[in-house]
């Protein structure tokens, strides 16, 4: 009796607030999506539309625009006509050497630091430390000197080479090879092997989720970039995806709004795949770069 | 001009053979020696490009910023001391850009902060659609700046889809790129929009560090939801939020998309974005020693953020 009683208050203040919270809960997610996924579908949809059909279905507003209704290809047709296609390709061959650079000055530097002791270790990582303050962007007018120096000013590994050394790629990995037990190199250097066959051998195959986050990160980075790309390169032959897009946009003339956005959506609809395929690693990765 | 800091990095590197005072794990003073070699060979390459593309720029722009002169006569330089400096602070329009900057980080932060914050707790919850609406939150995060910033250009546009939607409730349409006081508070809102899903992530796992049994005993003993969160999950977050205080300060500080593809810097310099404005002043206007001087003190400024969160990272917020 005594239980029923102070249980059934209980419960029948419970059913307005399961409600209430449903309502919320409710609430939110359709401002989510109204905030976060309709931009999108307008962007896709949009690329397959005309300057007209764009604006009809914007004024007055109608459920088609979120649609790709009537659609037509011509945006797409019309953009690798421009050239697109090289951009893309461009922007492949900048990740692809970014991608395979990082992973293996990394990878080696993260050896280094955690498997081999040697005098000076502390000043070398704190020299590697104090470049992880440094804004990247503003470095931009003096790189581009050291480029120029270089002699390697509109090159598409000029785009790609000065991100290698990437502090945040390090620190990632020295934190994976720290949880391999020092006991296992060891045995292995007892038995004879170098420091290279313990680093490819052992290290390396112990390591693959953190050298895939990296890899997925790294490409990300180099794929979005925009400053440096816009600043480095000049020739159109050299152009990286971003920089032909924003382009397009800031042109004097009234932008084509269906070309645009067909831009920019064969710019993002390839990572956004990636990204919903290997989702836990970009997480992971962008969570702990703090976007560095 | 070679200052301290490139000298340092070979130095590091070459003064490894020298005596030992490290604790070796069961190895003698010899094999210490021996490491230096195999240590040098795996940190060159990483340490090569370093210097070369973070340490010999920073030499570079240091003295770039006591010099005048143009990017196509860079041997043809008048040395000009601190003049580039007290140009900053007397030149109205660099003096604008830097107000504006400080007022955009601080837009981004009021707003994105408490944002994620409550997006994190809502997610924490039980809810049927967790995992979806975290993949939209993020969608921006791995979308690039010149997307985003070109999508927004259209969805702010006065035909574009914002005044679309605001028409059919009978809301007169606005210019918001083009208002003196609506174009900032636009490109603050699209960077929270872009930000949030990271912050809110950032939160999510601190959130999910919090001790179950704290919140559990806080309820045992009469307090609300309301009341739980702000007295308990909240000061137990403090590391949490100086972090993404920290990443999201850096992040608004380095915005140039918004500016360059939205705005150019108008309507009057509203949105004239410091590194937009360095940009502009190196590339456009040819004043590359001015561009470095005022690259130096955003530079001041991005280290200045990132000691006072390594200091409060090191004092004791353990509960």
């Amino acid at each position: 009796m005594t239980t029923q009683r102070i249980a059934e208050p209980h419960q029948l203040r419970r059913l307005p607030m399961t409600i209430a919270r449903f309502g919320v809960s409710f609430v939110v997610i359709a401002i989510i999506v109204g905030a976060f996924l309709l931009p999108y579908l307008w962007m896709v949809s949009s690329a397959f539309k005309n300057q007209t059909a764009i604006f009809d279905d914007l004024n007055p507003l109608s459920w088609k625009v979120f649609l790709p209704v009537g659609g037509t290809i011509d945006n797409f047709v019309a953009l690798f006509e421009k050239g697109i296609g090289l951009a893309l390709v461009n922007s492949l061959i900048v990740a692809f050497i970014q991608v395979g650079g990082t992973l293996v000055v990394c990878t080696l530097a993260a050896y280094a630091l955690t498997r081999i002791s040697f005098k000076g270790r502390g000043v070398v990582f704190a020299v590697i430390l104090a470049t992880f303050m440094l804004p990247a962007e503003a470095l931009v007018v003096p790189m581009y000197g050291v480029i120029a120096g270089l002699n390697l000013q509109d090159t598409l590994l000029a785009v790609a080479l000065p991100w290698v050394s990437s502090v945040f790629g390090l620190f990632l990995l020295k934190q994976a090879f720290e949880e391999i037990p020092m006991e296992l190199d060891e045995a292995a250097r007892l038995d004879g092997a170098g420091h290279f066959r313990v680093f490819w051998s052992i290290i390396l195959p112990n390591v693959r989720t953190s050298l895939a986050t990296l890899c997925l990160v790294t490409f990300l980075f180099s794929w979005n970039a925009f400053l440096w790309p816009l600043t480095v390169v000049q020739s159109s032959q050299n152009q990286v995806i971003q920089v032909a897009i924003a382009q397009s946009v800031s042109a004097g003339e009234l932008p084509n709004w269906g070309l645009t956005f067909a831009g920019a959506a064969v710019a993002t609809v390839p990572l956004i795949l990636l990204f919903l395929f290997a989702q836990r690693f970009f997480v992971q990765g962008l969570a702990s770069s703090g976007l560095k | 001009m070679h200052s301290g800091p490139i000298d340092s990095t070979p130095l590091a590197v070459r003064d490894l053979g020298g005596s030992t005072s490290l604790p070796p794990r069961r190895r003698s003073k010899s094999a210490m020696g021996k490491g230096a070699l195999p240590a040098l060979a795996f940190l060159t390459p990483f340490l090569l490009l370093l210097l070369v593309f973070q340490y010999i720029p920073l030499a570079v722009m240091a003295r770039s910023s006591v010099l005048d002169y143009s990017l196509f006569s860079p041997d043809n330089a008048t040395f000009v001391g601190a003049d580039n400096f007290i140009r900053i602070f007397t030149d109205a329009e660099t003096i604008q850009s830097l107000l504006i900057t400080f007022a955009f980080i601080l837009g981004v932060l009021v707003l994105v902060v408490p944002a994620s914050f409550a997006l994190a707790v809502f997610l924490n919850g039980k809810l049927p659609a967790r995992a979806l609406v975290r993949t939209m939150i993020f969608l921006p995060v791995v979308t690039s700046s010149v997307v985003v910033a070109t999508l927004w250009t259209f969805l702010l546009n006065e035909t574009g889809l914002i005044n679309s939607v605001l028409a059919t409730v009978g809301i007169p349409s606005a210019g918001f790129l083009t208002d003196t006081t609506q174009a900032l508070p636009a490109i603050i809102v699209m960077t929270v929009w872009q930000q949030v899903g990271l912050a809110t992530v950032l939160f999510l796992g601190g959130l999910q560090a919090v001790p179950a049994e704290l919140s559990e005993a806080a309820h045992m003993d009469g307090a609300g939801p309301l009341r739980r969160t702000l007295s308990i999950t909240l000061p137990l977050l403090s590391r949490t939020t100086l972090f993404i205080v920290v990443v999201m300060t850096v992040f608004a500080l380095q915005a140039f998309a918004p500016a360059y593809i939205m705005t150019g810097g108008a309507p009057q310099g509203t949105t004239n974005l410091i590194i937009y404005h360095i940009y502009k002043t190196a590339f456009i206007l040819q004043q590359p020693g001015y561009a470095s001087a005022m690259a130096l003190v955003v530079l001041a400024f991005a280290i200045i953020i990132s000691l006072i969160q390594m200091r409060l990272l090191r004092t004791r917020w353990n509960y």
